[in-house]
């Protein structure tokens, strides 16, 4: 979920900057012989655990004290108290989040309502880090604080920072919400005042996932190292008198490999934060099977095509993603979807289209050429490369009798297996399994010729029948992007280009760009021990191409499409777009003209415009799309910096999204009220979520300046805590605990820093062991001596 | 010692070899001798390989100069000369490589990835060890002048404004930070002959800014 740090600003007692004081340097050498066994019983030290014993310095506490964390330990969401010790927190009660997700069609709205309560009687500025899917667009926050209500507006990050310090210093409550990573938000409030509730709600826009026939939607609710599902399993149900035409159901037992996340006990752990979760589902088509994966849901059937969820347990602690699939009803998974938005004088398009699918029984229409590429070089060593070499010798296996293949092996040298792509007969697939199975980690990495190899097409223009596929395999970091997406663009030729990066590769951004110049996919990869099962799931998926050659035309208006370049599409896939259109006042007319080819049958759909369902934020997702395409622009230098910033901050100005040079920013001035004026519910611009109380929220005495009043103690707010939960945390006690380790703020007029706790640059290890080295060195061969010495002079005597 | 003595020793021990046994004492100490010839060895390499590389790394970064493309040093080498450091006052001079990862830190001082390159917006970071690149760190003082040259010509000038120790992984630098900046970070303390938790930071803010084939523009006086 997310992460709230409060920090009561302080006259700072920190760790000032030290200055090093001039270090004599003796002679490390002369030193050691000194100290000889000294220095040994240090090496020893030194190689084994030295790592070991400053890892445990950082993680030691304080037993007379509260426990100190660190944002770094918190994994899901957490209320963090400043302590007067620098970059140590405590972790506060927290009251409980909702999620309000509706679908509609091919969008989805989310609405996070979250609450927090300082329950110190100083005044606190929360600093607040929350997670939002990847494609998720955020274009509103509001707030309610105590007694006041805030409107975010958007505004240039910087321009955004300076409104909120000055407001921040002159004392009014303020609020900024910037963006740290694509998918990392942090919001920071300024002046909570003592006991004061914090309530937060955000919006976002966010594309529907669809793959083969199931639509998704995922809630992340972990900061942190990612629970990762399995991927969803399907079966094919393919019922006598079906006449070939089946349906997918879900593995009976989709959690086979997974091992149920252990539950942390309320009484010895800080209590976890509870979430409400409930989906409006309104996919656009009768739905078939509407699954929870990893929390127990209950649903109401509204219509056919509209389903209401909740949590059947009521609030649930936020220590796994909340992810739903749906499917269609049986045979009625839409083929064609088609949104529109108007905003201002242009009009923003959704396309998806799906290809009519190919028969299961069927085979693959086309024979493939397949050359595979696989990364040898030295990092690759130890499992990536065993992982590697069974599931390309397992796609040997799966090649039929009429295709074609070759396999290329690189490092900083490269080896083509044959000439050109040869026959798959038994014999040569003995031979290249053999030539894999030979392979050895080593040496450096050098993609571009291995590259050039692969797409060295000798049949090019000659044969259009054959699928003519590249799977290119490494864990490298591509330094030469320009390079190699040049030569992707220039010698693609027929072939689709399927990118595989292993590990945590930097640039898996670019790849992806790689990939889609060459009109393939990227597969990312994160562990070794994934790479089996992952790359299965790519060559199964190669085997089934379903329309290849596929591009789109907007007839009728200038349009503005992203992407630019179309991919080929596989089972199930449907093909997805998004544009602007420019039209005026003219009516709505004209058409998305989409062609490619099927077998060998060419294919063309025609959508109309004037069809076009209204849709809600398509112009956001297209704004969100085109950011991206700005930032691959500068990262290939095809753009300068300037020239991408601006055309980032002119979408996310034009289209009110908050952006890595966006941010949203409130000052206290909606509405302005009146000292000693509560609140009503009409003031309140924000749906609370279902079961949370107004009253009970923002109800209560009113405060004074200086004094905690409005106090709403934890244990009344959200009737929904488990009562574990509450007695866990009692808030007389949080209190007492806290005060202790905090400094007093007596008004709140006062100018004060922001500390911004921002995510650390972690510095590498950079210290070598050639001293140590040094030493042991001469150590032994003074040893050696004194033996040679006394063995001297035993033969003497 | 006599050279009859001598000779009989020299007999001895040849009767040793000839009989085909060495005597264990004299194994032991040969083979001390060996470990401690290859313990010095590698942790001379250490050295060695930090300096050479420079060479190499040198070379190719004026190619990259002149190309405006970075230039691989060695043909397998997984990095590549993104910049050269400059502190006029010491007369240190390095290269600096794309990424700073325990093999190409062994090269040179590395430019952390997820961090800006100098003169661009945030906070940019290059890391190097305290006991060769940046050796030179725990003589800057704050005042003195960095400059920074990157592969396609872009030149920076930067003034030391403070220096910190810091842990490894609460650095308190945020790459994304408004301002120009930069931070060269190496291993604390100097003198440790162990690897630690702590960091030595150099804090720098941007001074000048120059593009290629532009008279340099100041952008602010250090205060």
């Amino acid at each position: 979920m997310s992460t709230l740090i409060v920090s009561i600003p302080p006259p700072r007692l920190t760790r000032s900057r030290t200055e090093p004081a001039p270090f004599p340097m003796p002679h490390a050498a002369l030193t050691a012989i000194v100290h000889f066994c000294l220095v040994i019983v240090v090496a020893i030290a030194a190689l084994s655990g030295g790592n070991a014993t400053a890892q445990s310095s950082q993680t030691e506490v304080q037993s007379a004290q509260p426990k100190l964390v660190t944002p770094a330990d918190m994994k899901s969401g957490a209320l963090l108290m400043k302590s007067n010790e620098e970059g140590r927190f405590i972790e506060a009660p927290r009251l409980g989040a909702d999620y309000d997700v509706t679908v509609s069609g091919p969008t989805l709205r989310g609405r996070v309502t979250q609450m927090f309560h300082n329950p110190t009687e100083g005044w606190v500025e929360a600093i607040y880090v929350y997670p939002l899917s990847e494609g998720a667009a955020v274009d509103s926050m509001k707030m309610v604080i105590g007694s006041r209500v805030i409107v975010a507006e958007i505004k240039e990050r910087q321009e955004a920072k300076r409104i909120f310090e000055a407001a921040n210093a002159a004392g009014q409550k303020a609020a900024l919400m910037e963006q740290e990573r694509p998918n990392i938000f942090t919001n920071t409030v300024a002046n909570i005042g003592p006991g004061e509730t914090v309530v937060i709600e955000l919006e976002y826009q966010e594309p529907v996932r669809q793959s083969a026939d199931t639509f998704s939607l995922r809630i992340p609710l972990v900061v942190g190292p990612r629970y990762n599902p399995p991927p969803l399993v399907q079966v094919v149900d393919l019922s006598p008198g079906g006449e070939g035409w089946g349906r997918f159901v879900d593995d009976p037992v989709p959690d086979r490999s997974r091992i149920e996340p252990s539950v942390l006990d309320p009484a010895l752990h800080a209590p976890t934060n509870p979430v409400t979760i409930s989906v409006r589902l309104a996919a656009g088509f009768p739905l078939g099977i509407v699954k929870s994966h990893q929390h127990a849901v209950s649903e109401t059937q509204d219509t056919e095509t509209t389903r209401t969820l909740k949590l059947s347990s009521g609030a649930v602690p936020a220590d796994r993603d909340f992810e739903l699939t749906w499917t269609a009803a049986a045979a009625a998974t839409p083929s064609v979807g088609l949104f529109r938005e108007r905003v201002g004088d242009s009009d923003y398009i959704l396309a998806f289209v799906t290809p009519p699918a190919l028969k299961e029984t069927q085979p693959a229409a086309l024979p493939r050429e397949v050359i595979f590429v696989i990364d040898n070089s030295g990092s690759m060593g130890g499992t990536s490369i065993r992982e590697a070499k069974a599931s390309l010798i397992d796609a040997l296996g799966r090649l039929k009798a009429e295709d074609r293949f070759n396999v290329i092996r690189f490092d900083n040298t490269f080896d083509v297996l044959y000439p050109d792509t040869m026959a798959a007969t038994p014999a040569n697939l003995v031979d290249a399994k053999r030539f894999v199975d030979r392979l050895q980690a080593s040496g450096g990495t050098e993609m571009l010729p291995a590259m050039q190899a692969a797409l060295a097409d000798p049949r090019s223009g000659q044969d259009n029948r054959t699928l003519r596929q590249v799977v290119f395999l490494t864990d490298g970091a591509i330094g030469n992007e320009n390079q190699l997406i040049e030569a992707v663009a220039g010698m693609r030729g027929r072939s689709r280009i399927f990118m595989v990066g292993i590990g945590s590769a930097p640039n898996s951004f670019l790849m992806t760009r790689v990939a889609e110049t060459g009109r393939g996919s990227f597969t990312h990869i994160a562990s070794p021990e994934q790479v089996d099962e992952r790359m299965r799931a790519l060559f199964e998926k190669l085997e089934q191409p379903a329309v290849t050659g596929v591009s789109a035309k907007v007839m009728g208006h200038a349009a503005d499409v992203t992407p630019e370049a179309l991919p080929d599409l596989y089972r199930g896939e449907p093909m997805v777009l998004t544009a602007r259109l420019t039209r005026g006042e003219a009516p709505l007319s004209g058409s998305i003209d989409v062609a490619g080819t099927i077998g060998e049958q060419p294919w063309l759909a025609s959508l109309p415009l004037s069809g076009a369902v209204e849709g809600k934020g398509l112009s956001k997702l297209w704004a969100r799309r085109k950011i991206a395409d700005a930032e691959v622009a500068r990262t290939l230098r095809q753009i300068t910096m300037q020239e991408a910033d601006q055309r980032i901050l002119a979408l996310a100005l034009e289209h009110h999204l908050v952006s890595r040079l966006t941010s949203l920013v409130a000052v206290d001035k909606t509405p302005s009220r009146p000292q000693g004026v509560r609140l009503t519910r009409a003031d309140i611009p924000l749906n609370l979520p279902a079961g949370w109380d107004f009253e009970k929220v923002f109800g209560g005495p009113l405060p004074r300046d200086g004094q905690p009043g409005n106090l709403q103690l934890p244990g009344q707010l959200p009737h929904r805590l488990p009562p574990g939960q509450r007695a866990a945390a009692p808030p007389h006690l949080k209190q007492t605990r806290v005060a202790g380790n905090f400094q007093q703020v007596a008004s709140a007029s006062a100018p004060r820093p922001i500390n911004t706790q921002q995510p650390h640059v972690t510095l590498p290890k950079t210290a070598t062991d050639a001293e140590l080295r040094l030493i042991l060195g001469m150590i032994l061969l003074l040893a050696s001596a004194l033996a040679m010495a006394m063995r001297f002079r035993r033969v003497r005597s | 010692m006599k050279t009859e003595e001598a000779a009989s020793v020299l007999a001895t021990r040849r009767q040793g070899l000839h009989a085909g046994r060495i005597e264990p004492d004299v194994m032991f100490a040969a083979a001390l001798a060996i470990l401690g010839i290859a313990a010095m060895t590698q942790g001379g390499w250490i050295f060695a390989k930090a300096q050479l590389a420079q060479i190499l790394l040198d070379r190719a970064f004026n190619e990259s100069l002149a190309t405006g493309r970075p230039v691989k040093p060695w043909s397998w080498a997984d990095t590549w000369p993104v910049a050269r450091i400059e502190v006029p006052r010491l007369g240190a001079r390095v290269i600096v490589l794309a990424g700073a990862s325990g093999q190409a830190l062994a090269f040179g001082p590395g430019h952390v990835e997820s961090t800006p390159a100098p003169g661009d917006p945030g906070t940019a970071v290059y890391s190097a060890h305290r006991d060769t690149h940046f050796r030179f760190l725990k003589d800057v003082r704050v005042g003195d002048r960095i400059d920074i040259i990157q592969f396609d010509g872009r030149k920076s000038q930067f003034t030391v404004m403070s220096t910190e120790v810091v842990q490894w992984n609460t650095s308190g630098i945020d790459a994304a930070s408004p301002g120009h900046r930069l931070v060269l970070a190496t291993c604390w303390p100097f003198d440790a002959r162990t690897a630690g938790p702590d960091r030595f930071l150099v804090h720098a803010e941007l001074v000048q800014l120059a593009v290629p084939d532009a008279a340099f523009a100041v952008v602010r006086e250090p205060s």
